[in-house]
């Protein structure tokens, strides 16, 4: 059972990024991808990206690094999640109409559930224990 | 229950013990945070197919009733005859996306709808119905493309979700009751052992004493 748990604890975090890629070479992109931890591509949708964009403004697009990373932290408390980074913080405050403070987010279940569904494909989860 | 967990109670062994339960009660927290994840994700999919399948049923429906009429107006030989004859391509791009390390597909899908003239049946031999048919019947490939998207995902969360689950009963029902229960077997034992000891150290002083 142990070895199934390590096995589980090293599997959380395999869907991460090797190396974020910004908003703009994502545009920029045939097929924007970024490769994660375990070797496997992950696909950005394009819509998401246009939609990203509008919320924007260009100067800013080389600055917001993709996938914005959603860390799910045992010290939050169940269902809320923190959301790093200047211009990560900014733009999902802005999907949630509602202001960023230093630099960071905290999102709850129902807001959690609005940007995940908005953006599936520009958005993971980050387990931080 | 505690015997299986434990060789000898000894000071050793409780530190072990106490170094798995952690793991365990780590493995655990975690384990529930991305159940939790996992069924906000496959509840967010669900209430998205509920809408899409409502709504290419009924694009489905209005294309069946736009080919009924153009049987109608066309004849059915003529209508099968100048289906035939369309060009059946559509360009999809599939690709993967990771939900906290499961694979899930993702289809994009250029734009269905066609225009007349590019659909590959003749314009002179057929009628307007046949344009609107074909037009509804476009419109709804497309959305069943992305119904199928969803389906799939809703499918591989599911299956996720039911795997981390079982993770979890057996964390929260069996391993950690079993780790907490072994640690409290070794300290329990220590303890008794330290009164031995103290017992023993008492009775020999009093032997000792008896002696001089």
């Amino acid at each position: 059972m142990e070895q199934v748990i390590k096995f589980e604890l090293g599997r959380l975090n395999a869907h991460l990024p090797v190396k974020r890629i910004s908003l703009k070479s994502a545009l920029s992109a045939s097929r924007p991808a970024v490769q994660g931890k375990n070797g496997n591509l992950h696909y950005f949708k394009r819509e998401e990206l246009k939609l990203l964009s509008k919320l924007l403004p260009e100067s800013e697009w080389d600055k917001l690094q993709l996938p914005i990373l959603i860390a799910l932290e045992s010290k939050l408390g169940r269902g809320a999640a923190r959301i790093s980074g200047e211009i990560e913080a900014k733009v999902i405050g802005k999907i949630l109409q509602r202001e960023a403070t230093d630099n960071e987010i905290i999102v709850y279940r129902p807001e959690l559930a609005l940007i995940r569904r908005k953006l599936p494909t520009t958005t993971q989860y980050m387990f931080v224990w | 229950m505690a015997a299986a967990f434990t060789s000898s109670p000894n000071r050793m062994e409780l530190m072990k013990v106490r170094k798995r339960l952690a793991l365990a009660e780590k493995g655990h927290d975690l384990l529930k945070d991305k159940m939790d994840a996992l069924v906000m994700e496959l509840f967010n999919t669900l209430k998205t197919i509920q809408k899409s399948r409502a709504t290419a049923i009924e694009q489905l429906r209005k294309g069946y009733e736009a080919v009924s009429a153009c049987m109608a107006v066309m004849g059915t030989f003529e209508t099968m005859q100048a289906a035939e004859e369309t060009k059946k391509e559509i360009q999809i791009e599939i690709s993967e996306r990771n939900i906290m390390g499961i694979e899930v597909p993702t289809v994009e899908i250029e734009e269905t709808e066609r225009n007349a003239l590019t659909r590959g049946y003749s314009l002179h031999t057929t009628s307007s119905h046949l344009d609107t048919a074909a037009r509804e019947m476009e419109r709804a490939v497309k959305l069943l493309v992305e119904l199928a998207e969803l389906e799939v995902t809703a499918l591989t969360l599911a299956r996720e979700l039911e795997r981390t689950k079982r993770r979890v009963n057996a964390l929260e029902y069996i391993l950690i009751p079993r780790l907490q229960g072994a640690m409290n077997f070794i300290m329990m034992r220590l303890d008794e052992m330290e009164r031995e000891n103290f017992t023993r150290l008492k009775r020999i002083k009093a032997i000792l004493e008896e002696r001089e």
